[in-house]
């Protein structure tokens, strides 16, 4: 499979960057800087151009850099060396968001997310395995964003119902006649989360077992169950919620529906949470990461762009070679930062394949590798 | 830099829908050099709106004040070509003129003002549903055309709607979405094309 290619970068007034111009390895581009110069944000400029979203923050008018500037990342994207090019641009005028594709509008913000599919790496992430579902169930919704991008939708009209339900069910009771209209709703959007969500996790699982035995030692299974809080079957959700009304009120909070949705991590069949170490922890996200990379590629028929954000602050050198080996083994195009450059050592990348840029105060400046 | 007077025109003017500081400038200078009479006019036109315009005592679309004992009643409802027996539903008085443009529908309507939205504070009891009631019963409707937008509060609004109606006998319909005309499938976001397929027709 190609890899997508990220083959010119233009940021304007993001974050602490006013203005910066890249010209990407074909390979890999290392970011490198000391702590708060501006590399995470040329990642995140970089998602944002591919999928207008941010991968620090919800609140989009964070990233414009005073209040009346626009923020604005033009990229110029390849889907592999011999395919079609296309110029991407992403940007923020007083919280609004504006994309556009060769100077067209997409049909819709989905449709501009699943161009230039990108895969990144955060510190955020690195309790994938072991923190909370919601940042489970959030990979399961990039999946399914490649696999469905409807998908996206049902999702955002299954909240906002959820919470108009909620808020009847406080206000008015459980009898008050809206509910019966939001539950339809609920459940007619709930169930289609549910099912794509389910297929997402079968694609994840698909992935999963090959990626977890590059990395962790030998013998060792993972496998990655997907467990619903609700229920693929419209009906059937519509009945629950029915059901719950006068339990929903007293929680203050739908104790039924995707929401709850779980992805139970296993090793050999053992609650990955209680029986893994720390190490295997790591892998464990990893892996999953990599399961998502490896979705999204087969679902999308590229192979997307990886993002590392400091991945290598918490290894050693040899443990950093040997995560970007693999990472390499992909055969994507890749960008990180990092603080300490001279730990990036890629033997495996040739050197017109391999860009060096220093971040100093949101300014960018090219350096010679290492 | 201008004066008092002026200044709070400008503010004013700045509230219009669409109108931002510098239009609502260029309007207050074009109305302090423009002819006495027709400003005089234009003031008067905008100080009698709130006595001469009122909703439509039956549908809830503007309509112009005859006399003070006579309830007001707009052009459509006052229309005896149009048809008594299809009542189209929307949410905002916007949605009835796009409608009236397109000239696709010749029944008469009814204009709700509010879409249900418990986290807005908008209950049942917030729309006028005894008014639609009574307006299915005595023009004896048969088809209720729910046009409430594709949104979640839209949609449920519509569903609200339908369950109160359909008891009465009247026949409920929604309007469809789907692919915009002279449009090209390959085109279409991937939501509509869905909701299109979804609401497929048959041919007869």
């Amino acid at each position: 499979m190609e890899p997508l290619l990220l083959e010119h970068l233009a940021v304007r007034e993001f974050r602490n960057i006013e203005r910066a111009d890249l010209r990407p390895g074909r390979r890999l581009t290392v970011i490198s800087g000391d702590n708060g110069q501006g590399k995470t944000s040329l990642l995140e400029a970089i998602y944002f151009a591919a999928t207008s979203k941010s991968f620090r923050t919800p609140r989009l008018s964070e990233v414009t850099r005073h209040e009346h500037a626009i923020a604005s990342v033009r990229a110029r994207f390849r889907d592999g060396p011999g395919g079609l090019s296309r110029e991407q641009l992403a940007s923020i005028d007083e919280g609004q968001r504006a994309v556009k594709i060769d100077e067209r509008r997409p049909p819709s913000l989905a449709a501009y997310a699943v161009r230039s599919p990108i895969v990144c790496f955060h510190s955020a992430e690195l309790e994938l395995s072991t923190g909370a579902a919601s940042a489970r169930r959030t990979l399961l919704d990039r999946v399914s964003l490649f696999l469905e991008p409807g998908s996206l939708d049902h999702r955002e009209r299954y909240r906002k119902a959820l919470r108009e339900r909620q808020k009847a069910l406080s206000v008015r009771g459980p009898d008050s006649p809206e509910l019966g209209p939001y539950e339809e709703l609920c459940a007619r959007h709930g169930s289609a989360v549910s099912r794509s969500r389910g297929r997402a996790a079968e694609a994840v699982n698909a992935c999963l077992p090959e990626m977890f035995s590059r990395i962790a030692a030998p013998g060792l299974t993972l496998e990655a169950i997907f467990k619903r809080g609700g229920s693929d079957d419209e009906q059937h959700m519509l009945q629950e919620l029915a059901a719950r009304r006068a339990r929903d009120r007293l929680r203050g909070a739908p104790g039924f529906g995707p929401h709850r949705d779980e992805l139970n991590l296993t090793i050999d069949g053992h609650q990955a949470r209680v029986v893994a170490s720390q190490g295997q922890h790591r892998a464990l996200t990893l892996a999953l990461k990599l399961a998502e990379f490896q979705a999204i590629a087969r679902a999308r028929g590229v192979l997307p762009i990886l993002l590392l954000d400091d991945v290598s602050s918490e290894l050693d050198r040899d443990r950093t070679a040997a995560l970007l080996l693999l990472l390499g083994q992909m055969g994507a195009q890749i960008f990180l930062t990092t603080t300490r450059p001279e730990l990036i050592l890629t033997p495996w990348v040739r050197p017109l394949e391999r860009v060096d840029v220093r971040l100093e105060s949101g300014a960018l400046n090219p350096i010679d590798a290492p | 830099m201008f004066p008092p007077s002026l200044r709070s025109l400008i503010e004013g003017l700045a509230r219009l829908p669409g109108v931002g500081e510098k239009t609502a400038t260029r309007f207050a200078l074009f109305l302090v050099t423009a002819e006495e009479d027709y400003v005089r006019l234009l003031g008067e036109q905008i100080q009698g709106l709130s006595s001469s315009i009122r909703p439509c005592h039956r549908c809830g679309f503007l309509a112009q004040v005859r006399s003070p004992d006579e309830p007001p009643l707009c052009s459509i409802c006052a229309d005896n070509h149009r048809d008594r027996s299809q009542l189209c539903v929307v949410g905002r008085m916007q949605d009835l003129l796009a409608i009236e443009r397109s000239g696709a529908f010749r029944g008469r309507y009814f204009v709700l003002s509010k879409l249900l939205s418990p986290l807005d504070g908008v209950g049942p009891a917030d729309l006028p549903l005894e008014a639609l009631a009574r307006r299915v019963h005595e023009d004896g409707v048969r088809e209720v055309i729910l046009a409430t937008p594709p949104t979640v509060d839209g949609e449920a609004t519509a569903l609200l709607l339908a369950r109160e109606l359909r008891p009465q006998g009247v026949r409920v319909s929604r309007i469809a979405s789907g692919v915009p005309h002279g449009g090209d499938i390959e085109y279409a976001d991937q939501i509509t094309l869905g909701r299109a397929l979804e609401g497929r027709q048959l041919i007869e």
